[in-house]
């Protein structure tokens, strides 16, 4: 069974590149991203992610634009968001099930957590995918 | 722009004192003074002045009456004395000189005249030496001289004349009338002169109705007055009357004389033209007069009766109005101190916020970077100090985790979740809230008793952050006790439209100082290093209660133990909630 592709996106480097090391040692492939418009740039670019970690709040575009970008790219993508505030997520409803993350989480998270969690967002987009759809 | 009140201050002090923000019962009981002075005065001055003017103008009335009646009477005395000197013209002048001198015409007129004018004492003719030609009366006259008499000369000049009451020879009060005529014959003056008893006078004022207590008569008004006719209150003619005459001869002069107390002489005195006599009209004590004893007697009862009804309703009104003050006042700065507490909570919430975010962040990084290293420690092979680094690291990371536990709980606090509305029945949570605590008060020896009300109706609102708020007053309740007591869970409805949940516990109690800051974020009073507390537990609890619209206040005596008294609405007006939070 092939790697659980995993793309971490955080505007503190330090975070981002830390968290994706040491999911790379839980067994994932994980490539971590400072900017959503990278983020964006290399998911067009093809590149195939079953999981994004993506923080909430990021300079020019928020995490809550860039989910919908993704989602709207491919809605299989599962997102998990990554929070360091209060505030949290306001979609309700078919907007939320259509556009919304597969989790919010709080920093700092808990790496067991957040790994049970990424496999649990892989077990749902492999479901959707096995029923075909998205992308 | 501010009304300049200084005026009004100098004379009413502390008339606009109620609205400085002292609430001391000595601000209130000046201000409810000074308001019951100037209603009494706006009062009492309008009604003094009415009364008084009712006072004057109900004087000047009967001032106005005695003066018509002099002036009548005045009239009627002058008209009969031009009668009477109109009948001795008319007499004279059916005669000459000469028949008038015969005894037998004289006398026959006389006994005419007599019989229409009993006062008519004599009638006598005097020729232009002053000696008396003929006589007819009652005495022996015939042939007396009065050319030395003042009223001789008088008459000759003036043509007529009056003369003041005397006793004369005849030795009772009468009355000279004298008239001067000319005799076509050889040209000289001659007089007809009659006396009159003053009986006559007497008989003709006694008719002049001058109402009652009124006494009129005539008095002279040369030298010291003297009575011309008989007075009720001074006596028979020519008894000295006691009063100077004014100097004024035209119109009517009225004065006053007092006496003892308020018994007043009201006394009226026109001078008689072509007379030396002045006409006296004098009311005796007329402020003891019916009617103005009467008038007297109202006024004051009107005046006393208004004065305390007034006294009495203005002294009800203000203290009504100035309780009413009192109370707006203090319900108003009751409400401010709620307010600024609730705004002090608010920005410490907001504040508690911002820097938990800020923290995050690094805290972040700190647990993703001990978590590598752990990681690393695991794959690498021993070496030296490798146990020890890995304690270390642990270490970091429980202080980390301790740190989470507080931003989040911050964090928990001002964040705007998406409250999960169901029905809940307050009585089965408050059940569910203890089964979780049950062992913990067992243990303690705390004994926990639940009140639940019947027909508490059911509540829309959130289970989860419900049972957190429960779980943490209760729990709360607990800590207070320490070791043996009792926890009693009240719940109730309060109205259609909210219900109410007592915490009351019987542990030390919370003091004074301390009360006005358990909802503020990192007090504790848990210092024991078990028990150990964030200080936020209330805080929190404080922030959900709001979130959900309810409220929650706190009562404590030291020693007795503490009741905490949630307030839940029965639906939550979501709108005003994210308002709540948000702001």
């Amino acid at each position: 069974m092939s790697k659980v592709k995993v793309l971490v996106v955080d505007d503190e480097i330090e975070f981002a590149t830390t968290l994706a090391e040491r999911l790379n040692i839980r067994g994932f492939e994980t490539t971590a991203c400072f900017c959503t418009e990278d983020a964006l740039a290399l998911i067009h670019a093809k590149e195939v992610f079953d999981v994004v970690l993506l923080d909430l709040k990021m300079p020019h575009m928020d995490g809550m634009e860039t989910l919908e970008e993704i989602k709207k790219y491919n809605s299989t993508i599962e997102v998990i968001m990554l929070t360091g505030h209060g505030g949290g997520i306001s979609l309700v409803g078919a907007e939320r099930k259509k556009f919304g993350p597969f989790d919010c989480i709080m920093k700092p998270a808990d790496i067991n957590e957040l790994t049970t969690k990424i496999k649990q967002a892989m077990a749902k987009r492999q479901l959707a995918l096995d029923q075909g759809e998205g992308k | 722009m501010k009304k300049d009140l200084g005026w009004i201050k100098k004379i009413f002090p502390g008339v606009d004192d109620y609205h400085k923000t002292m609430t001391s019962p000595e601000r209130y009981r000046r201000f409810r003074r000074t308001l019951s002075m100037v209603m009494i005065a706006t009062f009492l001055i309008p009604l003094i002045l009415t009364t008084m003017l009712s006072y004057y103008e109900h004087r000047s009335q009967m001032l106005a009456n005695l003066r018509w009646n002099a002036e009548s009477a005045k009239k009627t005395i002058e008209a009969f004395l031009s009668e009477l000197q109109t009948v001795l013209v008319y007499t004279a002048n059916g005669h000459t000189y000469e028949e008038l001198v015969s005894d037998d015409n004289l006398n026959t007129l006389y006994h005419r005249l007599k019989s229409y004018y009993p006062g008519v004492v004599d009638l006598g003719i005097i020729d232009h030496k002053g000696i008396q030609q003929a006589y007819a009366g009652p005495y022996e006259l015939f042939g007396k001289d009065y050319s030395d008499r003042d009223w001789f000369e008088v008459v000759t000049v003036n043509k007529t004349y009056i003369g003041l009451v005397e006793m004369g020879y005849r030795k009772v009060p009468h009355f000279a009338i004298a008239v001067n005529f000319i005799n076509t014959t050889n040209g000289q003056n001659w007089v007809f002169r009659t006396n009159i008893d003053v009986t006559t006078l007497d008989k003709y004022i006694e008719n002049i109705s001058a109402g009652p207590l009124s006494d009129i008569f005539l008095v002279s008004r040369k030298g010291e007055p003297r009575l011309q006719t008989t007075s009720q209150q001074y006596g028979p003619p020519l008894s000295p009357f006691p009063y100077r005459l004014p100097t004024n001869r035209i119109g009517i002069t009225i004065s006053e004389e007092r006496g003892v107390w308020d018994y007043v002489d009201l006394k009226a005195v026109s001078f008689i033209e072509g007379t030396p006599w002045a006409l006296v009209l004098m009311k005796h004590g007329y402020l003891y007069g019916k009617d103005w004893s009467f008038f007297k007697a109202r006024l004051f009862f009107i005046v006393l009766a208004s004065t305390f009804l007034a006294l009495f309703v203005i002294l009800l009104i203000t203290r009504l109005f100035v309780g009413r003050i009192r109370e707006a006042d203090e319900k108003r700065e009751s409400m401010m101190a709620e307010i600024e507490h609730t705004s002090k909570l608010a920005s410490i919430g907001r504040l508690a916020a911002g820097i938990a975010h800020e923290i995050n962040n690094p805290l972040a990084i700190i647990s993703a970077k001990t978590g590598l290293i752990m990681d690393l420690l695991e794959l690498s092979e021993d070496f030296k100090h490798k146990k020890k680094i890995a304690s270390e690291i642990h270490g970091t990371s429980n202080a980390v985790e301790r740190c989470k536990v507080i931003t989040h709980r911050l964090l928990g606090f001002a964040r705007r979740m998406d409250v999960t509305l169901e029905s809940i029945s307050i009585n089965n949570l408050m059940r569910e809230v203890l089964s979780f605590l049950d062992q913990e008060a067992l243990y303690r020896g705390i004994h926990v008793d639940l009140d639940l009300g019947d027909s508490i109706p059911i509540i829309e609102s959130d289970r989860g952050q419900l049972q957190q708020i429960f779980l943490n007053l209760v729990n709360n309740a607990i800590d207070a006790i320490g070791k043996d007591g009792k926890v009693i869970i009240k719940t109730r409805a309060r109205d259609q439209n909210s219900i109410q949940i007592d915490v009351i516990d019987n542990g030390k109690g919370i003091t004074q100082d301390i009360i006005s800051h358990i909802f503020e974020p990192f007090f504790t009073t848990k210092d024991s290093v078990e028990k150990k507390g964030t200080g936020l537990g209330l805080f929190i609890t404080y922030g959900i209660i709001k979130k959900l619209g309810g409220q929650i206040s706190v009562r404590s005596s030291e020693g007795v133990g503490t009741t905490f008294s949630v307030i839940l609405p029965v639906k939550i007006n979501l709108s005003r909630r994210v308002f709540d939070v948000e702001s």
